[in-house]
């Protein structure tokens, strides 16, 4: 227990900005890594997670600096060490695992150079006794057929697989510390399960210590032993996993509790409004403006990281005098009961595209009732994208009939009339790809008006604009600008405020949340549900995220491989899966945050 | 993840409008400094320099024919005794103006065959990219020059028939800086809203080409500036008595021991304008690189 893997203490991150002056970044973040155990540090994006996992490397990333601290590895200081040191370690004791493989492998060299490389340099091995580790590394990541599998480059392998083969490259030389930057995210839910599964493992087998990456509060609590909650660079809370879990003192880890969707229960989720700020804060409360609980004493002082009993610590000046429930007990309003009417009926849809043998979509049918809430669940190439492009006409199906109130719709969106344009709307995943940059958000949000609202007379669309605005909790003043200009999830929100200004009476949402932090994630389905309610709007969901879908769906229905396996309720499906597909698909959610399932209860 | 620094003020350009987008980072390069004002002073000598002339351009026999400079005649006089700095004042009109029409022309022509086919892609694709390559495997002077004797010699036509020439170029530019737009999202947002064509092409797509375009008009300038010199050095455009720059080079050339510059101010003016349009869209490359360094904000 008391044998140190690495240590940081007081560390400092800044970086320099054009003008010359310094942003502080991660500001006196102390740390202990010990063998076999897993830290989780968790945030969202811009808190600062990255910049100290490289501190804790011994480096920056460019225009950085560390300013102050030391940062321990076996009795030597990393952030005093010459480069030719920390060269020697890196990838030797101390290895790190990005959170893009496709970036972090050679796209123009064979696995198995990549493998041989730190093995032949840290270790000294060559001919047969390298090839040897090679493969045996392979084979401990999961990768089938290694000895083929070393001759293949990086674009030859799915994305979970480049992620094991950047594992095996971070385990290459037997590392005492793993740096672990979110090394899941952007991965299927049961890819995911299966990466989580294969690292517990190995840092069981080889008592390395791991400092584990995430925003992912459901996912680090079920790797993690003791829990880091990092806030504008500073460390907010820690304690063990599930003591922290169970009763968060600070109001940030109860907000990002709350923000999270369950797939274990149906229950609702608080959206974080706001963001990170970016720096540090050292005069008053770095969270007190997004603080539910604030009052003037938060911003009087910055508060101090206050040791608490159990090995436990807080930074907030109220927290014994606020009570918290460690779940949101609020209840999510459940969407309106739906209609006997079918909306959409989808009758033998055949999809193809033309350089792939299988049909995206296989005889796919499904009838809609008309106010329901339905999510399209699935892996990425499933066909479930596929299906929205049909039923929007933006991916005329090759065979079958789209049905919509009744009527038979023409297979191309250009065919059909502009009644049924109106009718039927989408929103995309990548509020990037879905806003024109060269377009203010204003323009955006007042073609839908132009086309489609003859209610609304030339002079009132300003004002239309306005209100739309505010609908989805936006300043008026965000019609002047662009959407570089904006965050990802205010894109986001301009998207769905574009689609439910044509008043549709089916919205069709194309995995709107996967390219946002949980906090965020949180506002969109917050808006989505309320919106959908307001205007008594049928939304087709489509999400590889579970969670996501217990969250806001009344139904459920599974896609895989172009076909149709599962459709029911969305409670049914959860409790008791028929098909093997869901079962497989529920039995890789991680367990409920801080329940007997998760790792360990120390 | 992005690191924890605020975006270096991300907010300036897009708030100006779109002239000065353009410019400002334009006048940021030296080649910029160098090209504006040159170009301007050529613009400016094209456009009022007629104004100045002391003597009138086509008048025969105003000085002795092939006589030096001298304080009468600034720049000497041609072998028919015309007076050159009136006809080198007057003559650069069609030296701007016919390129710039034929540039603008491939660029109607070019630029809406191109945008077409990289939104429709498929069969039009390969059809309006066929075309492109057979338009770029005939020679372009030997095209002109059948083209404008079969056809006539009026500056339309020139325009019309040099445009021809650079379309393939201009076409290729415009498709593949629209290829990667419209698999964008928000065209096909546009499409499920029923937007035509012609608008989405001209709304969503045209706004965000528009910077590579830019660079595209002032290098293929460059080459047209060159190439209607070339046609009228060669007989092929204006007729005498026309001043044309490209004209006087080809009837002073046997004066080069008598009075050079009869031939060497008219090709000065070539010259340096071409040069000020070659070093404009060097700027405005040097811009585009950087913007597409920075457009998009990184996930």
């Amino acid at each position: 227990m008391t044998e140190e893997a690495l240590t940081a203490a007081g560390v400092s991150v800044a970086y320099r900005r054009p003008d010359g002056s310094l942003t502080t970044v991660v500001s006196g973040v102390s740390l202990t890594l010990e063998p076999g155990r897993v830290v989780g540090l968790v945030g969202e994006s811009g808190c600062g997670k990255t910049s100290l996992a490289l501190a804790c490397m011994g480096t920056a990333a460019e225009g950085g600096v560390i300013t102050c601290g030391s940062v321990t590895l076996d009795g030597l200081d990393l952030l005093t060490a010459p480069r030719t040191v920390l060269r020697a370690l890196w990838g030797d004791r101390l290895a790190h695992v990005p959170q893009n493989p496709a970036t972090s492998l050679n796209p123009a060299t064979r696995i198995g150079r990549q493998l041989a490389q730190p093995i032949a340099t840290h270790l000294g091995l060559t001919g047969k006794a390298l090839h040897e580790r090679a493969t045996d590394l392979l084979e401990r990541v999961g990768i089938t057929h290694p000895t083929q599998a070393l001759r293949r480059y990086p674009h030859e392998f799915s994305g979970g697989q480049e992620q094991r083969i950047a594992l095996a490259l971070a385990l290459s030389c037997d590392p005492r510390v793993l740096i672990l930057d979110e090394p899941t995210t952007g991965l299927d839910v049961t890819t995911q399960a299966r990466i989580v599964t294969l690292l517990q493992g190995i840092i069981t087998d080889t008592s390395a210590a791991a400092l584990y990456i995430s925003h992912d509060l459901a996912l680090i609590s079920t790797v993690a032993d003791r829990l880091l909650v990092m806030y504008a660079g500073e460390i907010v809370e820690s304690g063990a996993t599930r003591d922290l879990v169970h009763t968060p003192r600070h109001p940030y880890t109860q907000a990002l509790l709350a923000a999270q969707p369950s797939a274990h229960e149906r229950r609702a989720v608080r959206g974080l409004p706001g963001r990170p700020p970016g720096h540090v804060v050292i005069d008053r409360c770095s969270f007190a403006p997004r603080c539910r609980h604030a009052e003037p004493e938060c911003v009087a002082e910055h508060p101090v990281l206050q040791p608490l009993p159990g090995s436990r610590a807080v930074r907030c000046v109220r927290h014994d005098r606020l009570e918290f429930s460690a779940q949101p007990v609020d209840a999510w309003a459940l969407p309106a009961e739906p209609e006997p009417v079918h909306i959409l009926e989808l009758d033998g849809l055949w999809c193809r595209y033309r350089k792939q043998a299988e049909p995206a979509l296989s005889d796919f049918s499904l009838a809609i009732a008309r106010g329901d809430t339905v999510a399209v669940v699935g892996e990425s190439g499933s066909g479930k994208s596929t299906l929205l492009r049909a039923i929007a006409g933006l991916h005329p199906p090759g065979e079958g009939i789209v049905r919509f109130q009744g009527y038979r719709l023409a297979p191309a969106v250009r065919h059909r009339p502009d009644q049924v344009r109106r009718d039927i709307q989408l929103v995309f995943q990548d509020p990037d790809s879905s806003l024109n940059p060269r377009q203010r958000v204003g323009e955006i949000l007042s073609r839908p008006i132009r086309l489609f609202r003859s209610d609304v007379a030339r002079h009132e669309e300003a004002h239309t604009v306005t209100t739309a605005l505010d609908q989805v909790g936006l300043a008026a003043s965000t019609a002047r600008r662009y959407p570089n200009e904006l965050s990802g999830g205010q894109r986001q929100r301009v998207a769905v405020a574009r689609a439910f200004l044509a008043r549709p009476a089916l919205l069709l949402c194309d995995e709107v949340t996967s390219a946002l932090d949980v906090s965020v994630q949180a506002t969109v389905l917050e808006l989505i549900a309320d919106l959908a309610a307001t205007f008594a709007t049928t939304v087709i969901f489509v999400s590889h995220d579970l969670a996501v879908v217990r969250t806001i769906c009344r139904r459920v229905v599974v896609i895989r491989a172009g076909r149709l396996c599962e459709d029911g309720q969305a409670d049914d499906v959860f409790r008791a899966p028929r098909h093997a597909y869901t079962r497989e698909l529920i039995a890789a959610i991680p367990p409920p945050p801080g329940a007997a399932g998760s790792r360990r209860a120390t | 993840m992005s690191v924890a620094i605020a975006p270096p003020s991300l907010a300036s350009p897009a708030q100006d409008g779109p002239l000065t987008r353009v410019w400002r980072p334009i006048l940021g390069t030296r080649e910029g400094r160098m090209g504006v004002p040159l170009a301007g002073v050529m613009v400016i000598l094209i456009v009022v320099g007629r104004f100045a002339a002391p003597y009138p351009p086509d008048k025969i026999g105003v000085a002795i024919p092939g006589s030096a400079p001298s304080w009468e005649h600034l720049l000497g006089a041609d072998g028919l005794g015309r007076d050159v700095l009136s006809r080198f004042l007057t003559g650069g009109t069609s030296v701007l103006v016919t390129p710039l029409g034929a540039v603008s022309v491939s660029f109607l022509l070019g630029g809406a065959l191109g945008l077409l086919a990289a939104y429709r892609g498929g069969v039009t694709d390969q059809v309006v990219s066929r075309l492109f390559d057979l338009l770029l495997t005939i020679p372009p002077l030997l095209t002109v020059l059948v083209l404008l004797a079969s056809l006539g010699r009026s500056p339309l036509i020139i325009i019309l028939v040099v445009g021809l020439v650079f379309i393939p170029w201009v076409g290729r530019v415009a498709r593949g800086a629209a290829q990667p737009v419209v698999t964008n999202d928000y065209v096909h947002a546009a499409v499920a809203r029923g937007e035509s064509t012609w608008w989405i092409l001209r709304r969503e797509v045209l706004p965000n080409i528009a910077a590579p375009l830019i660079g595209a008009f002032s290098l293929y300038l460059t080459s047209g500036i060159v190439f209607v010199s070339t046609l009228s050095f060669l007989g092929l455009g204006d007729q005498p008595p026309s001043s044309s720059w490209g004209l006087m080079v080809a009837e002073s050339r046997g004066l080069i021991l008598t009075n050079p510059a009869a031939a060497l101010a008219p090709a000065l003016g070539i010259a340096v304008v071409s040069v000020s349009f070659m070093l404009i869209a060097d700027a405005v490359t040097r811009h585009v690189l950087r913007d597409t360094g920075q457009g998009r904000p990184a996930r």
